[in-house]
């Protein structure tokens, strides 16, 4: 079995990070520089009534590695000017400017979930808050339109079973009895899942079901109620605050959200990992068109085929993956596109300019596979900014590092793209931001970010 | 003996050309080849929008990801179609009803002008 050699199997993160233009190849037209670096974690920009770029940092990644959350603004000649800090409960994963205010989906590690309205002056307000979103996947988003927030809340787990992967991605510890929430009831298949009780004395045994905390058991025909906040959903606010409504569910962790031209809601989801009590094998990240009211697989789907039963999804040597559940609220529809597994296809947004070109068509950043960490690949997936047309899936690379193999900036020992974790066109449409997260190294142990090695770069058409 | 010796020779050149040629030629895509890919005919547009539906997600742009790079294989199609049809190792098989015979050949048409693009 050859091993795995992914993007994060770097040996060290402590060398200064190179940045170089030039490493970065583009489609004929096209031109790529740095405008801004030595962020800790960024995930995303926006823009205000100014057309001032903001920045957004995370204050946490995986690890277990929490800094500040920072909203700062960067003025036309560079100042820096941290506009509103948050609390240790990061990541703030997205942002929306709309009507003077700042929107940030705050991943809500330690407190649950929130969304947060950001005055020009700092001062923060709560939208909502207590998501249920402590696990290994957070509040996402958010997007606005037609005066309600959108955002996205992941789920607890990899696929429906509280298991040693989240002791080992550390929130087990804090919150043993947290686990998954439907958002319907749900009738579950029985199956439970033994593990060493990682939480007691490992020498003894935990057994553990679906939808239920680490070491409770289910029964085949149990129902578990479903709840609203709950996980791997899309859910709505109004702007001005009130009553959360539940927009569509059954996403495993739909990170980037964004409207089309035509005024359709788009999402990410980051698929199955090959780890826990429920490993999968082979699952794309998806890009989903978002339907009111329609439930899109998880845990049972993938990309909308069943993963039961089925050796597309059976990962090697370890049988194939049964159903959790019963029956199902619906069939999953069709993707707009399935994109490479693992690759972390995560923040996105559409073209809407003739003047930059291919209107229309998402343009998604690959923060590239967490190897070995959540399974096994040959070669490093991602680590760049692919265009979807969502009209027929047809996927292209826009940027990418150059050298003879694929992999980031620190895997090639090159000064290019190291995390792509965000794209945004700017107001006018013209040009187009890609948010660089920074270096990450990834072991069986887990991950290793360095913080201060973030890069904003900005794409323009020539 | 000396038969023997040529043949091995032989193959061992043909597997270090194979290697050569896989290595300079994995990576294709718009940025690297500094050309936009354009489809000439239904049938490879066709062969694309199934090879992204089915193939993508394990070979991105035809490169090695979570399976090997497809880009540099020197394999004939109609053993990629086998391939395909009825999986290899890890690689599942597409049944008739996941990828018709038709659109089956539509990806190796599609391959093919992706190999030369």
């Amino acid at each position: 079995m050859r091993p795995s050699n992914g993007g994060g199997q770097i040996k060290s993160i402590t060398q200064e990070r190179n940045i170089n233009p030039a490493d970065v190849l583009l489609p004929p037209g096209y031109t790529i520089e740095a405008v801004a670096r030595d962020f800790t974690f960024p995930t995303a920009v926006a823009f205000d009534s100014q057309n001032r770029l903001h920045v957004l940092e995370s204050g946490y990644s995986y690890g277990e590695v929490w800094t500040e959350p920072k909203l700062i603004r960067i003025d036309n000649n560079g100042t820096r000017t941290v506009v509103a800090t948050g609390t240790r409960n990061g990541p703030w994963s997205g942002i929306s400017y709309h009507d003077g205010n700042f929107y940030v989906a705050e991943g809500g590690t330690m407190e649950g979930g929130k969304i947060l309205r950001i005055a020009p002056d700092g001062a923060i307000a709560t939208l909502v808050d207590k998501l249920p979103t402590l696990g290994d996947h957070h509040t996402n988003g958010p997007v606005i339109r037609d005066g309600y927030v959108y955002f996205g809340l992941g789920t607890a787990t990899n696929s429906g079973v509280v298991g040693v992967d989240n002791y080992k991605y550390g929130w087990l510890k804090r919150e043993p009895r947290f686990h998954d929430i439907p958002c319907q009831d749900v009738v579950l298949s029985g199956l439970n899942f033994e593990t060493p009780n990682v939480l007691k004395d490992s020498t003894t045994k935990a057994t553990t079901g679906a939808y239920s905390p680490y070491n409770t058991t289910t029964y085949p025909g149990q129902i578990i109620k479903g709840s609203i906040p709950c996980s791997g959903a899309i859910m709505r606010v109004p702007v001005a605050g009130g009553k959360m409504e539940l927009v569509a569910w059954g996403l495993r962790n739909p990170f980037g959200l964004a409207f089309s031209n035509d005024g359709r809601l788009y999402i990410t989801e980051n698929n199955y990992d090959v780890r826990g009590s429920r490993p999968v094998w082979g699952s794309g990240d998806v890009l989903w068109e978002i339907k009111e009211g329609m439930w899109y697989g998880w845990p049972d789907f993938s990309a909308g085929k069943p993963i039961r039963d089925d050796e597309e999804f059976a990962p090697p040597g370890q049988g194939q993956v049964k159903p959790i559940l019963q029956r199902y609220p619906n069939q999953p529809p069709k993707p707009a596109a399935i994109l490479g597994v693992h690759s972390s296809s995560i923040g996105f947004d559409f073209s809407r300019s003739s003047t930059f070109g291919f209107e229309g068509e998402a343009f998604v950043a690959q923060f590239g596979d967490m190897a070995p960490e959540v399974g096994k690949v040959l070669a490093p997936v991602g680590y760049k900014l692919v265009r979807v047309d969502v009209q027929n899936g047809v996927i292209r690379d826009f940027a990418v590092n150059k050298g003879k193999r694929n992999g980031p900036a620190s895997w090639l020992e090159s000064g290019g793209l190291e995390r792509p974790v965000s794209a945004k066109f700017d107001p006018s449409g013209n040009t187009l931001y890609l948010v660089d997260f920074g270096v990450m190294k990834v072991t069986k142990a887990g991950s290793e970010p360095k913080p201060g090695s973030g890069v904003i770069w900005k794409i323009t058409r020539k | 003996m000396k038969m023997n010796i040529r043949l091995v020779a032989l193959g061992v050149a043909l597997v270090v050309w194979c290697v050569v040629v896989a290595g300079c030629a994995a990576r294709k895509s718009e940025p690297i080849k500094n050309e936009f890919f354009k489809p000439t005919n239904a049938s490879i547009a066709n062969g694309e929008r199934v090879y992204m539906a089915n193939c993508q997600k394990c070979h991105p742009s035809g490169e090695a990801g979570l399976g090997p790079s497809l880009n540099a294989v020197p394999a004939p199609q109609f053993i990629k179609r086998f391939q395909m049809r009825h999986g290899l190792g890890v690689m599942p098989g597409f049944k008739r009803d996941e990828i018709s015979k038709e659109d089956l050949h539509d990806i190796s048409k599609y391959r093919k002008a992706w190999k030369h693009y």
